[in-house]
């Protein structure tokens, strides 16, 4: 039977559109039930006893939820216990067209066979469909639809199963209609609260509307939210301005809204107070408006957490905002300050972290604590207080109403106890937005079969440099080699280098689903002991690893140089290598200094060694940049995998011998692929960053006499390499850090669409990512353009369509970012564990930065650094001074500058176990009332013996 | 225009029946042929009528768009006709053949049909001078057999009738931003008020009488024809003479006496038809084009 469904709608041009759509309706769609013996459904999907054992509903029963139930209830039909629900066709459009992630998760659960959910196609169904009358609203109308489903439902099960449906709705109205019509019908929370065989489920449901009306006695917090209409005729008028909140990490009372301009344009609007935030959570899309200028403010240099063990002390928190009201600052610091009218768009996820239980003890209202400091704490409902607390859980939004100092949220699950290793990574992947699942059947199924070989088709196109001496030279225990070098004298008296780049475009073609798995992933995330890859195991570890003596498939660089490093000819080609050996750096480093060794490869290294540094110096004349951070290595047990000692890594020669040939194959690479496609090379640049960035940098050097050149990248190479103070050696590398600290990301773009190309890190006018297909996926796309440029490859749209290469580049960049964020928790962490090992420590360190009411330390025995904070709640603070101009802090009396050595001791803070923290104590200088006494002189020396 | 050939002796037949007011097909002067009206058969557009009579078979449809009213005339909307003569209709529109007759159709539709007089152009106004709606009439020629403007003309009539615009509402911020919105019930909708739609009565002058609804035969032995466009109180508001050859004073004014004296008796039937047929509501059985 056909029917027509006709609507108008509004296009976006200002049209009015009637749109007519043909809807057929069949007789043939079945009810999916075990017990029916009508339909003839080959396999139906809801069981024929459905034990669900409520005190509301004795007998064996269905579930037809509604549209808000499966949306806003989510969590609670994804528990397992939940089973043999039917989910309506209507329910299910409705779900798709108001929220994207809750309709994946239905779908996720309707293809579980476990949970027995079956989708009811009523709006085709025959006798289900219904019409829209006029007068009735499209929700009403939707209401019906599911009601006459469930009518439909009540009559068609045969009596003698003596199966009943029951329907779950929280509209009132739908609810006293339904009843009215026969059917059984619940509120979603007094079903659940019903089911006797799990009672936590309870703390799983979202609070509803209905739960808020409860609270409109108490005092409105928050200003009204505008109405979207409002805000976005706003926006057009120029009257409201829209941007990104930026929760600030260290203010909870501060935060930013970044305003995306035109190019450059790109502005930030200053919030201050609760008030002017207005409940906007970090990521918000939201719609601000600018404050008169005489209300502006400056960035207070206050570091401010919400510890909330106070509760909802108001007074407290006035307090505090008066803190950030200083005294009035030159008018210079002043920001753009502003106000939250209304949110365009949460961006709410779910958030990791703990719970702080209540201090009444049979309260089943508890705030949750994310482990993201930019997140608000979150009010939740639970009655499994006990056992979740010292647990990682997640929690979700449901909302925030105007008066509620916290957000409302309900309990998702459990990831494990805290301090736990494994639970602690699945925080920091899931926080960092890491994909980290394994790879599903479908990626895998795009892998080459095995046992593999190279066969007869892989030899066209490709040279075979199998005879070749190639080795590679990777930290010890790398089983993902993507880069191998060789080095030989030719017959003309010229050198012969070539870098060889396991040929990932090979295997992963594009378009299929392993190539879209590695395009969302970007990136390959290296944990302290864990690898998240980016392609799975079988490419990464075996058919792309360019292991020793196996043959594998390559792409080479090869250049022709003479002695001084000059290039005189360069060649990309497809290969077949054959590795001689996999060594690490330090076996590396040994067959050149041993004079004794003389083979193939010791002749190849020196070769690369030699023309290495001639480059490296080549490469630091050109004003290139040698910058610090402190990085640490675990030595980790092998078996508790706990870390029992660190070190922060040295650099060999080798290295930077690697990396010199990367470099340049990189450069070499770019500038292939950019003479080809100047529209589409996927580049990698370094912006040189702005002035001001410089500032601190300054700042900082002027009170010790010096000054930093910073015009271009080579002064500034060169003016850190002269300052030097006199018995005090550390301070160049403080130095490094600090302008590390000064600099820009660098990104991936597409050269299509941005003119300026130079990498100011590295000093070079062009640059890209070539050397590690198997890590990052933007060489891949960078082998997949060199292959089409050499003609080794065909080319595919995508790849030469800007848009969408602009678009890679932006989650490209996204990932790298997390990733680097996700390494430096994940060693964040493994520190603690390693702190928590040793007790209290008594340390030499280096001020690092000044803040208003902390100094931040640099240890650098351990690169760790750590903040010292000169308020405490329970004592009165100290008289402190800061001098914005040094910047400097004086503290009852003493004045601590930058790069000023103090010691502190060191200890593990698992007082507050959700968040543990290191904390820091100053020891010297002493200042009365601030420095702490010298830690009891522990055993030391006889522990350390006993790691041993 | 679709023609037919006809004998000297076929005309002196026609001629000498219509004398006594007995045409071919048994009619009298002043009688219409069979005519057959269906509304709402085009479920894309907003109106939609099919008129057949005799052999003529027309489709009108109208499609309401938000458009710009005119600088002369701010407060009003306005009408659009285009008229396809598809050769379906006869082989004389092949090519480009039925161009000339659509725009001559067109033409004098917009004549008789776009003036505040037929139709309340001001209801069509959403916001003066910025917004308003504009009813494209489309109509299709599906068959020709002759007397095409008056079943043209109660086609749309009738579509008219049907047209069914969705209702908007102009909503106005503080900033005096507007913004147009539409009702989400696709059944909140304004109706276009018809009592003044007039219908054309073409008059054919045979021999020294006239009569309606010449058929194509007829159609040949006529010099030339009266178009009137008569409203349901007798009003005429349009006359066209139509045809090569001339009208004498003293015929025109007969001509016009039958023509508002024919089309008043034309209007009332109509209007109970439309109305009866709306009364149905969506149980009435869909005809279409099949029936």
């Amino acid at each position: 039977m056909l029917k027509s469904k006709t609507f108008v709608k509004k296009t976006r041009s200002g049209g009015i559109l009637k749109v007519v759509r043909e809807h057929y309706l069949r007789d043939d769609i079945w009810c999916g039930s075990e017990v029916c013996e009508d339909c003839k459904d080959e396999s139906p999907v809801l069981e024929k006893n459905p034990c669900l054992e409520s005190s509301l509903c004795t007998y064996p029963h269905y579930l037809i939820p509604d549209t808000n139930v499966v949306l806003h209830q989510i969590d609670v039909l994804e528990d397992p216990l939940i089973r043999n629900v039917i989910i309506l066709q209507t329910v299910l459009q409705e779900v798709r067209h108001r929220s994207g992630p809750a309709y994946k998760r239905i779908k996720d659960a309707i293809h579980n066979k476990e949970k027995h959910f079956y989708t009811f196609t009523n709006e085709h169904h025959r006798e289900t469909f219904i019409e829209r009358e006029p007068g009735e609203s499209a929700n009403d109308r939707n209401d019906r639809a599911i009601r006459v489903a469930a009518q439909w439902y009540s009559k068609h099960i045969p009596n003698s199963a003596e199966i009943k449906v029951v329907m779950l709705t929280n509209d009132r109205l739908n609810k006293e209609k339904a009843e009215q019509a026969g059917l059984v019908v619940y509120k979603c929370e007094e079903y659940i609260k019903s089911l006797i065989a799990n009672p936590e489920l309870v703390d799983r449901l979202a609070a509803t509307a209905d739960d808020q009306n409860e609270m409109t006695s108490s005092k409105i917090i928050f200003p009204e939210h505008l109405p979207l209409s409002q805000i976005q005729t706003g926006i057009k008028s120029g009257k409201y301005i829209q941007g990104t909140f930026r929760a600030n990490r260290d203010n909870y009372l501060e935060g930013t809204v970044f305003v995306h301009g035109e190019g450059d344009e790109s502005t930030e609007i200053l919030l201050q107070g609760l008030q002017k935030l207005n409940r906007a959570v970090h990521q918000d899309l939201v719609a601000v408006e600018l404050l008169p200028r005489d209300d502006w403010v400056a960035p207070s240099a206050v570091v401010l957490q919400d510890d909330g063990g106070k509760g909802e002390d108001d007074e407290e928190e006035e307090d505090e905002e008066k803190k950030l009201q200083t005294k009035k600052v030159h008018r210079d610091a002043m920001k753009p300050t502003g106000r939250v009218v209304g949110i365009i768009k949460r961006n709410w996820r779910p958030y990791c972290g703990m719970l702080n239980v209540s201090q009444i003890k049979e309260s089943t209202r508890h705030l949750f604590t994310p482990a993201d400091r930019r997140i608000p704490r979150i009010r939740i409902e639970t009655r499994q207080a006990a056992t979740l607390a010292g647990q990682r859980i997640m929690v979700a939004i449901d909302g925030w109403p105007k008066n509620s100092r916290y957000p409302k949220g309900h309990f998702m699950k459990s990831l494990g106890n805290a301090g736990d290793k494994e639970t602690e990574t699945e925080v920091l992947l899931l926080e960092h937005d890491v994909p980290h699942l394994p790879f599903s059947q479908k990626v895998l199924s795009f892998l080459p079969k095995m046992p593999w070989a190279i066969t007869e088709d892989d030899m066209k196109n490709r040279v075979d440099l199998r005879h070749l001496c190639v080795c590679s030279v990777d930290p010890p225990g790398c089983t993902d080699i993507d880069d191998a070098l060789h080095c030989r004298d030719l017959e003309n008296g010229n050198l012969e280098v070539g870098v060889h780049i396991a040929d990932v475009s090979n295997f992963i073609r594009p378009g299929n689903a392993l190539d879209e798995e590695a395009a969302s992933r970007g990136t390959t995330v290296y944990l302290c002991g864990k690898r998240i890859d980016m392609v799975p195991e079988l490419l990464s570890s075996n058919l792309c690893s360019l292991r020793s003596n196996v043959e594998r498939l390559a792409f080479s660089c090869i250049w022709e140089m003479n002695h001084n490093a000059e290039i005189l000819n360069t060649r990309f080609t497809k290969s077949v290598i054959n590795s001689k050996a996999s060594l690490t750096y330090a076996e590396a480093q040994m067959k050149i200094d041993d004079a004794n060794m003389n083979d193939d490869i010791t002749q190849s290294l020196r070769g690369l060694n030699k023309l290495a540094k001639i480059l490296k110096a080549k490469r630091i004349e050109k004003g290139a940049l040698t910058l610090s951070s402190p990085e640490v290595r675990f030595h980790i047990d092998s078996e508790t995998h706990d870390p029992i000692d660190l070190q922060t890594k040295e650099l060999k020669e080798t290295n930077s011998m690697v990396e010199e040939f990367m470099l340049l194959a990189n450069i070499s690479v770019a500038q292939k692929i950019y003479d080809e496609f100047s529209e589409c090379a996927l580049l990698r640049k370094h912006p040189c960053p702005p002035p001001s960035n410089y500032d601190i940098l300054h700042k900082a050097t002027k009170t010790k006499n010096l000054v930093i050149h910073t015009d271009s990248a080579k002064e500034l190479a060169d003016s850190l390499n002269e300052a030097e103070i006199d018995g005090f050696p550390y301070f160049n590398t403080l130095l490094r850090i600090l302008a590390t600290r000064c600099m820009m990301q660098a990104v991936y773009f597409c050269s299509g669409l941005d003119s300026d190309f130079r990498h100011y890190g590295l000093a070079t006018p062009i640059y890209t990512h070539f050397t590690s297909p198997i890590r990052r996926y933007s060489d891949i796309i960078v082998h997949r353009l060199l292959a089409v440029a050499i003609g080794a490859d065909s080319t595919y749209p995508a790849l030469m369509d800007k848009h969408k290469q602009a678009a890679l580049c932006n989650n490209l960049n996204y990932r790298h970012k997390m990733a680097q964020y996700a390494q430096r928790a994940s060693v964040a962490f493994h520190t603690q564990l390693f702190f928590k090992n040793r007790g209290i420590l008594n340390e030499e360190g280096f001020i690092l930065f000044v803040r208003k009411n902390a100094i931040i330390i640099l240890i650098p025995k351990f690169g760790l650094e750590g903040t010292v904070f000169f308020e405490n709640r329970d004592k009165p603070s100290p008289k402190m001074l800061f001098n914005e101009e040094g910047p400097t802090l004086t503290v009852e009396g003493h004045t601590f500058n930058m790069f000023d050595r103090v010691r502190v001791t060191i200890s593990l803070d698992a007082s507050n176990i959700q968040n543990q923290k290191i904390r820091m104590a100053l020891l010297d200088p002493v200042i009365p009332g601030v420095s702490v006494p010298l830690p009891e002189p522990e055993p030391e020396a006889k522990k350390a013996k006993l790691d041993r | 225009m679709a023609t037919v050939q006809v004998s000297e002796a076929e005309k002196l037949y026609v001629l000498h029946g219509v004398r006594d007011d007995l045409r071919v097909d048994g009619r009298s002067c002043e009688d219409y042929r069979h005519m057959e009206i269906e509304t709402d058969v085009v479920s894309n557009t907003d109106g939609s009528a099919k008129v057949t009579l005799g052999h003529t078979n027309v489709l009108v449809g109208i499609k309401a768009e938000i458009g710009k009213p005119k600088p002369m005339v701010p407060d009003e909307g306005y009408l659009e006709f285009f008229v396809d003569c598809s050769a379906n209709a006869t082989p004389e529109f092949e090519g480009r053949g039925g161009e000339g007759l659509g725009i001559e159709l067109s033409n004098t539709l917009y004549k008789v049909f776009s003036n505040k007089h037929s139709i309340d152009l001001k209801s069509l106004c959403i916001r003066p001078g910025e917004n308003c709606w504009v009813l494209y009439v489309d109509v299709l020629l599906l068959q020709c057999d002759g007397n095409l403007f008056d079943a043209i003309s109660v086609a749309i009539k009738a579509a008219l009738f049907n047209t069914k615009i969705p209702r908007v509402h102009i909503s106005e911020d503080e900033d005096g931003g507007k913004e147009i919105e539409l009702s989400d019930d696709p059944y909140d909708c304004v109706r276009v008020n018809v009592e003044n739609v007039p219908c054309i009565v073409t008059l054919c002058k045979i021999g020294h009488r006239h009569v309606v609804d010449a058929t194509l035969q007829e159609k040949a032995c006529s010099v030339a024809s009266l178009l009137i466009s008569v409203t349901h109180r007798g009003t005429v508001t349009c006359v066209r003479k139509v045809g090569g050859g001339s009208l004498d004073p003293e015929s025109i004014f007969e001509m016009t006496e039958t023509g508002k004296r024919v089309g008043k008796a034309l209007h009332t039937p109509l209007m109970e038809l439309l109305q009866k047929e709306e009364s149905l509501g969506s149980k009435r059985q869909k005809v279409g084009f099949l029936g």
